[in-house]
């Protein structure tokens, strides 16, 4: 690989890396409207969480679903998409020493988007688009709404293919050799899914917008569902791409992990590729226009691929954290290499709180709720943000602050602000979003429906009671809900210290801790010096069937125990729904 | 019979590896399986539903 560049650049002293300053400044400026989306996104959360909450009951049924759109529009659009443009501009270029291609054409990308997120929020923030994150019609939101969207989605779609651009700019000018590294064949993947996701986004929101402005008489509302779904679901699949992608990053920069197999991991990124946007189909299981043979097919027999390819990555990321370990001389017991870990750096317990939840919380859930049958007893009810919350906030956001943890060093050569609250801070995140994910879930599992505003249905013509459980699950939910956005905020006030007040890094002290920059960066993680010889006995026949990861055989072993549990519960909760006999 | 290894030729990388490597293969086969087997085949039964009547 190419570490001599004619393009404007500097070397990063840490990586030794080529940073391209023209895309640095994409990276950063991607990066701060991230966390501005975020910093939105989050106030809005806690406004809805002390909604939901039924004992607290804060916003008024208006209100409520108002800043329930902007949430959604906030965390799941915003937020998530500027964050992996910039991750697309990091692993196209700074991991592969490369230029960008037509940086001018990326900056006019950013301002699309730009103008597209003005556009959706004024339209949002003014009531202008009550129509909540899915925009269902006949709901008719003001044509800002769908135009911003648009406008959005194309930036995003030009960036998506200046990174394709980027990466034969790449190959042509030999910054790389044979394959791109593990990490950019993950944005690679997020790339792909990207340009499935936009051009559906496209196919619906164009006549929409059409629509809205009274050029077209009306939308098939049953079209928009599957049109529009293949956005809103696969737009959370670009995020498993490239959440897997930033879990081998961080495993690599924090403990040394490596790769356990390469052809393992980049095929089971294919398996991603081929089959995990048809998971949209998830969202219209119990809709009366499709039979179950395209339910079954999209939602089971080829989505199980995409579900494989996770637990796949869900097994060779931590194995890869594993025998990383152990070839540095952590090689006492079962877990030895855990509990040596360096739990201090935001980093490295971010990406493991990511895992561990993504995993045992999104995943399973997931994976149950999406069954054809199951669906029936789960659909429209907290279970479904139950799991999503699992996924993209404790898995996706998760990891994306922990990179953030490494991206404030090298990317805006700043040391981490606030340097005792980083390290507290996904302890906090995650915790909180462990519990209202479970509140969630569980109040789902007794019926509590999904975005509604009132539950007690104190209005109503007719009596609704839930069981009294409800009442203690859903304030699990809101304390959860609290600690999580007391997380969200910290780390805001990290990123936005450390980028515009934060404490340049002039000198790059190697060989010991300094507050404010993670351990991965100034005492990289070597190999013992018996390495072959450790390598050796690990992969020793003699150890049988533990391998050489046998800590993480068993971490697999437990996860799939409770796979099995929860998903047979499942079956045995629907059977008292129907009972036979 | 040994094989004598070729010297000074570069060993072309498997047929998996190559195909793996080719990403705008992927991404076609990526919006093909998905236009066909959720949005192609999802509008025709969506088209193909027969029009309810009312009693």
């Amino acid at each position: 690989m190419s570490t001599v560049a004619t393009f404007p650049h500097r070397i990063c002293p840490a990586t030794g890396r080529v940073i391209a300053t023209s895309a640095e400044s994409l990276i950063k400026v991607n990066a701060v409207v991230a966390v501005v989306a975020l910093l939105i996104g989050a106030i809005a959360a806690l406004l809805l969480v002390l909604t939901r909450w039924q004992a607290v009951h804060l916003l008024p049924a208006e209100w409520y679903y108002r800043i329930l759109g902007v949430h959604g529009m906030n965390m799941l659009i915003f937020f998530i998409i500027y964050f992996e443009m910039a991750v697309l501009w990091f692993a196209s270029t700074v991991l592969l020493n490369a230029r960008p291609a037509n940086p001018k054409l990326g900056w006019f990308s950013f301002g699309l988007m730009m103008a597209g997120t003005l556009m959706v929020e004024w339209a949002q923030w003014t009531g202008r688009a009550d129509v909540l994150f899915t925009s269902y019609p006949p709901l008719k939101a003001h044509p800002a709404l769908y135009l911003g969207v648009i406008l959005f989605a194309v930036g995003a779609l030009t960036v998506t293919g200046l990174f394709f651009a980027t990466l034969v700019i790449a190959k042509r000018e030999q910054r790389y050799e044979g394959s791109v590294p593990l990490v950019v064949y993950g944005a690679v993947t997020a790339a792909i899914i990207a340009v499935i996701t936009l051009l559906h986004g496209a196919m619906i929101y164009i006549p929409t917008f059409l629509w809205s402005i009274g050029l077209i008489k009306s939308i098939d509302p049953q079209i928009y569902r599957m049109i529009w779904w293949a956005l809103g679901h696969s737009s959370q699949q670009i995020n498993v791409a490239a959440m897997v992608a930033v879990w081998y990053m961080l495993s690599g920069l924090t403990i040394g992990g490596v790769v356990l197999n390469e052809k393992v991991s980049r095929s089971a990124f294919v398996l991603y590729v081929l089959f995990i946007s048809m998971a949209s189909a998830h969202h219209l299981l119990v809709d009366p226009g499709f039979g179950p043979a395209w339910k079954i097919v999209n939602t089971s027999y080829f989505m199980y691929l995409a579900v494989l390819a996770s637990m796949i990555h869900g097994f060779t990321v931590p194995a890869g954290m594993e025998l990383g370990m152990r070839l540095r001389g952590f090689t006492d017991g079962l877990f030895g290499w855990l509990r040596r870990a360096p739990w201090g750096d935001p980093g490295f317990s971010s990406l493991v709180f990511s895992v561990v939840v993504f995993g045992f919380v999104g995943g399973i859930t997931g994976v149950t709720i999406g069954t054809e049958q199951i669906n029936i007893i789960a659909h429209n009810t907290m279970r479904v943000p139950g799991h999503f919350h699992a996924t993209v906030v404790s898995g996706t956001a998760m990891a994306f602050m922990g990179a953030t943890y490494y991206l404030l060093p090298l990317i805006f050569r700043r040391k981490v602000a606030f340097w005792g609250l980083a390290k507290m801070q996904p302890y906090l995140f995650s915790i909180g979003m462990l519990l209202l994910s479970m509140g969630m879930t569980f109040a789902g599992s007794f019926g509590v429906p999904r975005r509604h505003w009132d539950i007690s249905f104190a209005q109503s013509p007719f009596e609704v009671t839930f069981n009294p459980a409800v009442d203690i699950v859903l304030a699990v939910m809101g304390i959860g809900g609290i600690l999580a956005v007391t997380g969200a905020l910290a780390f805001i006030a990290i990123a936005v210290k450390s980028v515009f007040f934060g404490e340049a890094i002039t000198t790059w002290p190697l060989g010991k801790e300094i507050a404010g920059i993670p351990q991965g960066l100034t005492m990289p993680p070597v190999h013992a010096a018996n390495v072959d010889e450790l390598n050796e006995q690990l992969h020793d026949e003699k150890r049988g069937i533990a391998g050489a990861t046998p800590g993480t055989l068993v971490l697999v072993g437990i996860f799939l125990l409770a796979f099995v549990v929860y998903y047979f519960t499942n079956w045995k909760l629907l059977s008292f729904l129907w009972k036979v006999g | 019979m040994a094989d004598s290894p070729s010297r000074g030729v570069p060993e072309s990388p498997p047929f998996m590896q190559r195909m793996f490597d080719n990403v705008f293969l992927l991404l076609v086969l990526g919006i093909v399986i998905m236009l066909v087997v959720y949005t192609g085949w999802g509008m025709w039964e969506i088209l193909t539903m027969p029009v309810g009547t009312l009693p």
